[in-house]
């Protein structure tokens, strides 16, 4: 940690905890847990370095990722937060016009 | 809520009460085969394969939009589903559409939700269910221990936990062997768990292997299609660490495959990695053979360690099932539509679409028995 300085006390925790040797070592996700354990970035590439064998048509993969909170950072969280985001989009194929963007409740 | 598949659902069911034809109440003397799959919003689809049709699709009640794993009971007359944004599971009757079982995980401060492994005993009576609950405190989430919440079925609607077993986190696959007398679980690693108490009896290393130059396989697999060969499969992923990775042969595909009868575990790599698989499923009628599924559909040589045919699909499936005698292969899960394929030349010789085009996202794709 000579590069970074902790901003707050949280980051300090973090901090003290990477000099006393508390931190886990981070590993690899096997299978989904839920949104906050979940980092795919979605939408890149395929483990060939391209993107032919991501799924066809992105339609298709959607709701299949999106409905256990694959994309948390893409696609609105079905899980808890916005639940009823594609609700009116039975099919992402033909309704995708129905989805809609999401923002923050006041 | 899509308004044209509510009336046309509606008008299905209305059909069906007119004409007094109970469509599963029609099998014939013989176990007739059923798929059940689900679709948005909230649908639970009851497919006759040979007959190449949708016969009905069920509401199931309550909030929840897509439906996630799909369990039958072992009778084939009630599928238990995970709702309710990943909080409940409803047991419907797949004769009658009514729901005859439901748990509502969630209460209080104590939000919980079952992402994906579930099932039942073999004798139909109680309902396993993998559960991660958080509390939900004023300043904080708090994470709780993963667990196992056992339901006895016979307690239907409204049914709360009569146990509750310890249990890894991440586990994605439930599978209870042949005699009911071991719940095995797929997660990090496969264990072999006491259904009574939860203790871990036998765990099989995956992501935890030693293999010498093989580095920790990576296994996505959240489809329990299980029921036809009896033998639980999955793909896995992995590496040789003694090859540059450079080199293609140093990525490898494997299917491992659980026989829930004997319990042996097997892992085979059947090729260089060149494909993206989610699913797999064994053939009963040739054991030793498994199909894979994903943009394109894979016959395996699961013993012997060889990708015996490959072909490309019209589009993305997840899931995957197979006819009782292994003439038909099917493909599911994703958007509207079932594929049938020919398992020997792996040429689609058939299609189910689902009423209005609802998306089956990545709920499981079930056979039944009646």
């Amino acid at each position: 940690m000579k590069h970074l300085k902790p901003l707050n006390k949280k980051a300090t925790l973090v901090d003290q905890a990477v000099e006393n040797g508390q931190m886990d070592e981070v590993v690899a996700m096997q299978v989904v847990v839920g949104c906050a354990a979940t980092f795919d970035p979605g939408w890149e590439v395929d483990p060939f370095g391209s993107v032919a064998a991501l799924c066809a048509p992105m339609e298709a993969d959607l709701y299949g990722c999106s409905d256990p909170c694959w994309w948390p950072a893409q696609v609105p969280d079905t899980v808890n937060t916005y639940p009823d985001w594609n609700a009116k989009a039975a099919s992402a194929n033909n309704d995708w016009r129905a989805l809609q963007s999401v923002f923050p409740k006041k | 809520m899509n308004a044209s598949i509510i009336r046309r659902l509606g008008i299905r069911r209305l059909a069906i009460a007119l004409c007094g034809v109970g469509l599963l109440a029609a099998a014939p003397v013989s176990a007739k085969e059923y798929l059940v799959t689900g679709v948005k919003p909230n649908g639970l689809v009851v497919i006759d394969p040979a007959a190449r049709k949708v016969e009905k699709i069920h509401r199931i009640p309550g909030a929840g939009v897509a439906p996630g794993t799909i369990v039958p009971s072992p009778d084939g007359k009630i599928a238990y589903v995970v709702t309710n944004h990943l909080e409940s599971v409803s047991g419907i009757d797949l004769e009658s559409g009514k729901e005859v079982f439901r748990a509502d995980f969630s209460s209080g401060a104590q939000r919980v939700k079952a992402m994906f492994a579930m099932d039942v005993s073999p004798d139909g009576k109680e309902l396993f269910v993998f559960q991660s609950p958080v509390r939900l405190l004023p300043g904080e989430y708090k994470v709780e221990d993963t667990r196992i919440a056992v339901f006895r079925t016979a307690d239907g609607v409204g049914a709360k936990a009569v146990r509750t077993l310890p249990a890894p986190r991440r586990l994605a696959i439930l599978a209870f062997s042949k005699d009911g007398g071991t719940l095995w679980a797929l997660g990090w690693d496969l264990y072999a768990l006491d259904p009574k108490t939860g203790a871990v009896r036998d765990t099989h290393k995956l992501l935890n292997w030693t293999r010498e130059n093989f580095g920790p396989p990576d296994i996505l697999d959240v489809w329990p299609q299980f029921e036809q060969a009896g033998v639980f499969s999955t793909p896995y992923f992995t590496s040789r660490t003694d090859l540059p990775p450079t080199d293609p042969s140093a990525f490898k595909t494997g299917v491992l495959t659980l026989d829930l009868a004997s319990g042996a575990v097997a892992t085979k790599e059947f090729e260089d990695t060149s494909a993206v698989i989610f699913s797999s499923v064994v053939n009963p009628a040739k054991r030793d053979e498994a199909f894979s599924v994903y943009t394109q559909l894979s016959k395996i040589d699961a013993k012997g360690g060889a990708l015996v045919k490959r072909v490309d699909l019209p589009h993305t499936y997840y899931s995957i099932n197979i006819a009782g005698d292994g003439k038909e292969v099917y493909v599911g899960g994703t958007a509207c539509d079932v594929g049938v394929y020919n398992p020997d030349s792996l040429d689609r010789i058939g299609q189910i679409e689902i009423p209005g085009c609802p998306d089956q996202g990545v709920a499981s794709l079930r056979m039944v028995k009646r």
